[in-house]
């Protein structure tokens, strides 16, 4: 319980800390909840579930309101926890991080974010799933750019549209197991007729494309992330989408499982139109910020297109492919904003050379660079490869297209190094990294490397709830 | 019954009082009369009351509700409006005396048993707020408003005493207990009868087709008034058309639920598609109130008063926040709304305030507005899933409306002022905004 708690109690203290130092101490409390979901972690048992909340009153409309967590809960949770300390850490030395609502909000986001993943009950789920949607919305309007009310109207519409139709969804399946309780819902999702349930996971799947975002429903993306402010995109890239990829794989197959096959193929190709179009169109983009969005298009297009073929081996390497787009994405859009704040533009054109000026920044946007195209011993080699091996499996055109990832990725991301970074300096003066960012850089290459070597501990570690989650499919209700 | 008693009794001493010209002495004993009513009908039942024989008036657990809604609505309504009405002197005993009349009225709406004290509740209810529109004697569209409240109000009271009439002639009686087993659903006349009735009662409520004067009438009336008419009307009202279209006339449900589905939907989109064009708040509001009412009406198909009284609860807290951050920014002409810009940024605390009002209409969670359009929608899927969908859509264009007010109220490049807001207001804002974030975990008590 202290994971959603403390948070928000943090969010609420840091209006009363004085602006000079809300800084440290919302990175010191960042550490603090890091350092006690690493308490839990000690004390988990991988086979096991952790209950949090479990109401033992019988609650009205068949809401059960249960909280807990399972392996793979649990990582994703380790992985919110862990992301807010090096976002907090990435703005450090910016203005806004001596922002008293900023910090709060940070915090508030954390609240849902951590609720997404614990909650073990259908509404619970789409409840938090709300509440995230309010304190990123204020951080994007309140610290992006100005006069980005229409970006952000559209934004938070379409969000809402798809939020809607989960919430249908999940009405209707809970009015027919008349409890919201998971294992219930996935029980049921394994015996409702085939039709009702295909339209339920299409309800689903609107929320999750939107969020992801899959290739018809991104068009809100690019735009948003360009004015963001930096933690704003952080979050949305490396969180908020994940809370889609996860409800995938824990709330949509499951619940609309015998409607599944008349969607698969559906998802799959828009899945991988994505992977194909984002990729094309990123390699032509010469706004950096709009670059990597595009880049963020087509990574997660591949994550989404593998996950519907379902099988363990495919969710298990999701995860570790997930974990690395957070990554990632944290490493670029760290570099894109420290070269548009420092440079005052995003245009790839304007910029050349600045490895010359700054080398340790060249230094490690390169790492970030071979981490983001999968080079080997990094976490996305390893991912990548066993994701368009399965896709490849399935169906030999899906494989091909997954595989053009690896080519396009490595030009665009190239291409915006090239251009940035080399050449002749067409700046007097870059500055080079402060201590933070250059620490955020560190931490991230550890973790992918790490990650690259040792995949198997992930592995092993979200295997049996992947295992629990297919039986609850296949359940026999007798 | 004693409760109403109470208000009454406060009502004609604010009457007097106010005529004294002492305001402070009019807003503590109002509000002392009233909070000792709030504290009698909290007890409701559970004394022997005076008028222990007297069956025209009950309250059971449900209209009990209501009633301690309506109560609490007329307590904050009074706080928010002192500051209004300090400075409209003259006026101070009209309002006071004629605002809890038509409590009193509303009251006697909710618990009533019969035709007899269901009309005479109705009539509480209006007249003195035909006055009360207009009471702005100088001012030309409270005039306006006054005069068009009263005369279409005044006809729907006439078809509504019609359809009694009709109904009473079909079945011989005038209790509801009686109508729910004698009512006959073959009879034309009782037919007629029940269909004057729901069109007076859609009138009362603003709700489509007879909505047309909520917005001029809102627009018109000073902003106490306005509360007022948004929110204890609105729940006299609701609670009425809901306990006899609900309960007391189920026999004629098919006969009615066609005109459930064009009125509820009329309402849903009506409501919502005209407010988005609106460039004044209070019009905005009312628009906004007619979706809402929609939203009500969804407890039509389900007769569930619990539903019902969430979501008023949480309709009612946040309309009469809005309304309350208008007033408080009367000086700066806020019943346009361009003038409304950069209002939450330079004023923190209206600014929270009126994002959580906003979000809860929104129906976001974690806000009272999402769990209660939650409830009505799982007990609507069953019946009329098609309800479900469009309830949806609306939500969709709801939550446009709400979210570009809010971008243009929090815009940071303006010249918009600081205000000093009356300590009053901001109990009264507190209260709201407590309620609003609060109030839905009464559903998991129901």
């Amino acid at each position: 319980m202290e994971l959603l708690i403390l948070p928000l109690v943090i969010a609420l203290l840091s209006y009363l800390i004085p602006a000079k130092g809300v800084k440290y101490f919302g990175l010191v409390a960042s550490l603090v909840i890091l350092a006690l979901t690493i308490g839990h972690l000690l004390q988990f048992n991988v086979e096991s579930y952790v209950a949090i909340l479990n109401p033992k009153k019988e609650l009205p409309f068949g809401l059960t309101f249960k909280l807990g967590y399972d392996s793979l809960s649990f990582i994703l949770v380790l992985l919110v926890n862990s992301v807010i300390p090096l976002i907090l850490l990435s703005n450090f030395n910016k203005e806004l991080a001596s922002n008293k609502s900023f910090t709060a909000l940070v915090f508030f986001m954390q609240v849902g974010l951590n609720g997404v993943f614990l909650a073990q009950d259908g509404m619970l789920f789409y409840i938090f799933w709300e509440i995230t949607l309010i304190p990123i919305f204020l951080i994007l309007y309140w610290f992006g750019q100005q006069n980005n009310n229409k970006v952000l109207l559209k934004f938070f519409i379409y969000t809402l549209l798809g939020s809607l139709a989960m919430l249908l969804s999940i009405v209707v399946i809970g009015i027919t197991a008349r409890s919201y309780d998971y294992e219930t819902l996935a029980i049921f999702g394994a015996i409702i007729p085939a039709k009702t349930a295909c339209w339920i996971s299409c309800g689903f799947l609107l929320a999750f494309a939107i969020k992801i975002p899959l290739f018809p429903f991104h068009t809100w993306q690019p735009s948003t992330y360009t004015t963001a402010p930096m933690a704003g995109t952080m979050l949305l890239s490396a969180l908020m989408l994940k809370m889609a990829l996860y409800g995938m794989i824990k709330w949509m197959i499951p619940l609309g499982f015998t409607g599944i096959e008349s969607i698969k193929w559906l998802v799959i190709s828009l899945g991988l139109i994505g992977v194909v179009y984002g990729a094309v169109i990123a390699i032509k983009q010469n706004d950096i910020k709009t670059l990597f969005a595009y880049a963020s298009i087509s990574h997660v297009g591949l994550i989404a297109a593998a996950i519907m073929i379902y099988s363990t081996t495919v969710l298990e390497v999701a995860i570790i492919q997930m974990i690395n787009h957070s990554i990632v994405a944290i490493g670029l859009f760290l570099a894109a904003d420290i070269l548009e704040s420092r440079t005052n533009t995003r245009d790839l054109y304007a910029l050349g050379g600045i490895a010359k000026l700054a080398p340790n920044f060249g230094f490690w946007f390169a790492t970030i660079t071979f981490v983001s195209i999968s080079v080997p011993f990094t976490a996305g080699f390893f991912g990548e490869f066993l994701l368009i091996k399965e896709l490849f499996e399935a169906h030999w055109f899906a494989g091909f297209s997954a595989a053009t990832t690896l080519v396009f990725g490595a030009v665009y991301m190239l291409r915006a190094y090239q251009l940035s970074m080399f050449g002749a300096p067409k700046l007097a003066t870059f500055e080079d990294l402060k201590w933070n960012e250059i620490l955020v850089f560190a931490v991230l290459l550890t973790a992918a490397i790490l990650l690259g070597l040792f995949p198997q501990f992930v592995i092993d570690f979200v295997k049996p709830s992947i295992i629990k989650i297919q039986e609850l499919t296949t359940y026999d209700l007798k | 019954m004693d409760a109403l008693i109470i208000i009454f009794i406060t009502a004609l001493i604010g009457l007097f009082v106010g005529m004294m010209k002492k305001p402070n002495l009019t807003l503590v004993i109002s509000v002392l009369g009233l909070s000792v009513a709030f504290v009698v009908m909290s007890y409701y039942g559970k004394y022997s009351s005076l008028f222990n024989n007297f069956d025209g008036l009950k309250f059971d657990t449900y209209h009990w509700l209501f009633a301690e809604l309506v109560i609490g609505l007329s307590l904050l309504i009074t706080i928010s409006g002192f500051q209004y009405f300090k400075n409209e002197i003259e006026h101070t005993a009209d309002y006071y005396g004629l605002l809890y009349f038509s409590v009193c009225g509303a009251l006697v709406l909710i618990g009533s048993t019969n035709f007899f004290m269901f009309f005479l509740g109705v009539e509480i209810l209006s007249i003195p707020v035909y006055v009360l529109v207009g009471i702005k004697k100088s001012n030309l569209l409270s005039s306006e408003a006054s005069i068009k409240y009263f005369f279409t109000g005044s006809f729907a009271t006439a078809i509504l005493l019609f359809g009694i009439a009709l109904v009473y002639g079909a079945t011989g009686t005038f209790d509801f207990s009686e109508l729910q087993t004698l009512f006959d659903a073959n009879s034309p006349m009782a037919i007629v009868g029940i269909l004057f009735i729901f069109a007076a009662l859609l009138f009362k409520i603003g709700a489509v087709p007879f909505h047309f004067w909520s917005p001029d009438v809102y627009e018109g009336s000073p902003n106490p008034v306005t509360a007022h008419m948004g929110t204890v009307v609105k729940v006299a009202g609701l609670t009425s058309i809901v306990t006899l279209f609900g309960h007391t006339f189920s026999a004629a449900t098919d006969i009615v639920v066609p005109l459930f589905y064009v009125t509820t939907i009329g309402s849903l989109f009506m409501g919502y598609l005209s407010a988005l064009k609106q460039t004044n708040f209070r019009r905005l509001i009312a628009y906004s109130g007619i979706s809402n009412t929609g939203f009500a009406m969804l407890t039509l198909f389900s007769g569930n008063f619990i539903s019902l009284w969430i979501f008023l609860l949480g309709y009612t807290a946040a309309t009469l926040g809005l309304l309350t951050i208008s007033q408080v920014l009367e000086k700066s002409n806020s019943d346009e709304i361009v003038n409304w810009k950069g209002i939450g940024y330079k004023n923190p605390f209206l600014g929270v305030v009126l994002l959580v009002f906003f979000l809860s209409l929104a129906g976001i969670p974690p806000l009272t507005g999402f769990f209660a359009k939650m409830i009505l929608l799982i007990n609507t899927y069953e019946n009329h899933p098609i309800m479900v969908y469009l309830t949806l859509i609306t939500s969709i264009i709801g939550a446009f409306l709400y979210i570009r007010f809010i971008l243009n109220a929090f815009a940071k490049e303006s010249n918009a002022e600081q205000i000093r807001i009356h300590p009053l207001n901001i109990f009264v804002l507190s209260v709201c905004t407590l309620v609003v974030f609060f109030s839905w975990i009464i559903i998991l008590y129901v």
